[in-house]
């Protein structure tokens, strides 16, 4: 059983260019140039039912053209992905009802309107039987902690409220697939931790499947235990998130804390940060435990940490790796045969 | 398509509402409809102050046009002009996907998104306009003219909708449409006369490119006994026509909008 399945999914876009100045303006009017842009170049993965997976990638990596594509707001170039056993794009109402699409940039309650009426509203578009839609309403309401916002126009709404009440909005129909995109985006940390953990929690209830993209490295760890990274469109890792870092993180962090703050560490490795007593070393990750062991034995050490190097660095590793291997395929030289 | 009538009514419900809570509209409103109404009755009168006949027309069959034009004005600023402005907007700035996330006609969604209620004020001035002429006219109105009359407003008005979308849509292919809702209702204020006035372009302009003919002085005929049964046939397939028109264009733009979105 799979929620999500995509297989060698492609999107090419034609946007117009033309070069800066007025001749270029005139001839633009009768020649226009158009070049592609490859915003999607090959994705396959699968999501099973539960599963909730972050979608990693730097700007321009993919992330919302896949989601929208997933979300059935766009058309592939290429390949093929279902949803609950629906072709997205096909729009089809049974798909729909059942999915859910969330993007922390855009709102869709109706602005002048009280966030109840924009609730009915969705009860009737999404033909929810009044005692389930009140019984959801309430629940919702109740896990986001907004009973007191729902009367309020939205314009009124703060940035984080309008996402709070946003997201029970979308969730009223009790998609078995959610699509966020960047649900915490320009939220205070509170009002995102707030956010997570809500969604976490609602994962767990309903056990629906949820795609997050997110550019903070907090909500990813605390709301999945896979993620999909990609880059120039194409995916750089697809795996679990405690393995990302054992797959592209050279080093390892040691802390040590020690009663004589004196000591010189230099000879273990790459000494990264002193503060007192308290001393952090970065070393090659095969070598963590042997150092490890070494500063047990040859010091008097108080306590004594390892650690992955943060999420976001080995992130941007991943990132940096990817446009190495990327810089490498343009220059090599093409082998014959059908390119993609 | 059996969830649409409940989303209609919810729309309507929780608009009217909405639109409630802004009582000083309503006197605002009603004000300017009867400047207005004055300004065109006295105009009518300076008219007839010369002649006794315009194209065929006598005072009070053109104060029926007066009336239509009234109503049908109140129609479209109500019900039409304020959803389609808000899809225009939508549509440059690339906010449709909401709408075509849902599991309901995104044309429906569109179109029922606003209403400006206090405008049915000019529904109801048109309506006492219309009733005032039609006992002052010579001829009596049979059961007939008045089904005629009724239909052919709503096949006016529905033409009208189609129009504005058709318009709208133009959005998803040039940017820029907002001087199209001042240009519409500039070219409005030319259904206040019978199109048999005008030169025969303007009146092919008038039926065919802007179907002010058909939504005003169609119905107005109705009442004033000089349509015929071809001309109702007429009003019928030309909203068809233009109703199925839309629709492709809808779809045109849906998948224009698809691709240029990322």
């Amino acid at each position: 059983m799979t929620d999500v399945v995509v297989e060698d999914l492609r999107r090419v876009f034609r946007v117009p260019v033309r070069e800066a100045g007025l001749g270029a303006a005139v001839r633009s009017l009768y020649r226009r140039e158009h070049r592609e842009v490859r915003a999607v170049e090959g994705l396959s993965f699968r999501i099973a039912p539960g599963e909730v997976v972050g979608f990693l990638g730097p700007n321009g990596a993919g992330k919302t053209t896949t989601l929208k594509m997933l979300a059935g707001l766009l058309h592939p170039s290429d390949g093929s992905a279902r949803v609950l056993g629906h072709e997205p794009w096909r729009r089809e109402r049974d798909f729909l009802s059942r999915i859910t699409l969330v993007m922390g940039n855009r709102n869709q309650l109706q602005w002048d309107l009280p966030v109840v009426d924009s609730f009915e509203m969705n009860r009737a578009i999404f033909r929810i039987p009044r005692p389930e839609f009140e019984a959801a309403r309430d629940e919702l309401v109740d896990l986001l902690e907004i009973g007191d916002l729902v009367t309020k126009p939205v314009r009124n709404l703060s940035l984080g409220e309008r996402m709070k009440a946003e997201i029970v909005g979308a969730l009223l129909h009790r998609p078995q697939v959610m699509f966020l995109d960047e649900p915490t985006i320009g939220l205070d940390v509170t009002m995102q931790k707030r956010i997570r953990t809500f969604l976490g929690e609602y994962n767990r209830r309903s056990g629906a499947s949820v795609m997050l993209t997110s550019h903070y490295m907090a909500d990813v760890l605390a709301l999945c235990e896979r993620v999909i990274v990609i880059h120039h469109g194409r995916i750089l890792y697809d795996g679990a998130l405690s393995g990302l870092a054992d797959r592209v993180a050279a080093s390892k962090t040691i802390t040590v804390r020690l009663p004589d703050g004196r000591v010189e560490l230099s000879g273990y490795g790459h000494v990264l940060a002193r503060d007192g007593g308290r001393v952090t070393i970065e070393v090659p990750r095969t070598d963590a435990s042997r150092v490890a062991a070494r500063l047990l034995n040859e010091h008097e050490v108080s306590d004594l940490t390892i650690e992955d190097p943060p999420l976001e660095d080995v992130i941007e590793r991943v990132f940096s790796d990817g446009d190495a291997a990327a810089a490498e395929a343009a220059t090599a030289p093409v082998p014959p045969g059908p390119t993609g | 398509m059996d969830r649409e009538p409940g989303i209609v009514r919810t729309y309507l419900r929780v608009g009217t509402l909405f639109e409630l809570q802004y009582r000083v509209n309503f006197l605002l409103q009603l004000v300017q409809s009867l400047v207005a109404l004055g300004t065109a009755v006295a105009v009518i009168a300076l008219v007839f102050s010369y002649t006794d006949d315009l194209a065929g027309w006598s005072p009070y069959e053109l104060l029926v046009i007066v009336g239509v034009h009234v109503l049908l004005g109140g129609v479209i600023r109500a019900f039409i002009q304020p959803s389609m402005q808000r899809l225009m907007e939508d549509i440059r700035e690339g906010k449709l996907d909401h709408v075509l996330v849902k599991p309901a006609d995104a044309q429906l969604l569109v179109s029922i998104q606003k209403f400006s209620i206090w405008q049915l004020v000019d529904v109801v001035v048109g309506a006492a306009v219309i009733a005032v002429a039609v006992v002052n006219l010579d001829q009596r109105l049979g059961l007939l003219d008045a089904g005629a009359f009724a239909l052919t407003l709503i096949l006016g008005a529905v033409t009208i909708y189609c129009f504005w979308l058709l318009i709208t849509v133009g959005a998803f292919w040039i940017v820029r449409m907002e001087f199209v809702a001042e240009l519409f209702n500039g070219l409005y204020q030319a259904g206040r006369w019978p199109v048999t006035i005008y030169p025969t372009w303007l009146q092919v302009s008038f039926t065919v490119l802007i179907p002010l003919a058909f939504a005003i002085t169609v119905p107005a005929e109705a009442l004033t006994g000089r349509l015929g049964g071809t001309m109702v046939l007429a009003a019928l397939a030309f909203t068809a026509v233009i109703v199925a028109l839309t629709r492709w264009a809808w779809r045109r733009g849906l998948r224009r909008y698809d691709g240029a979105s990322a």
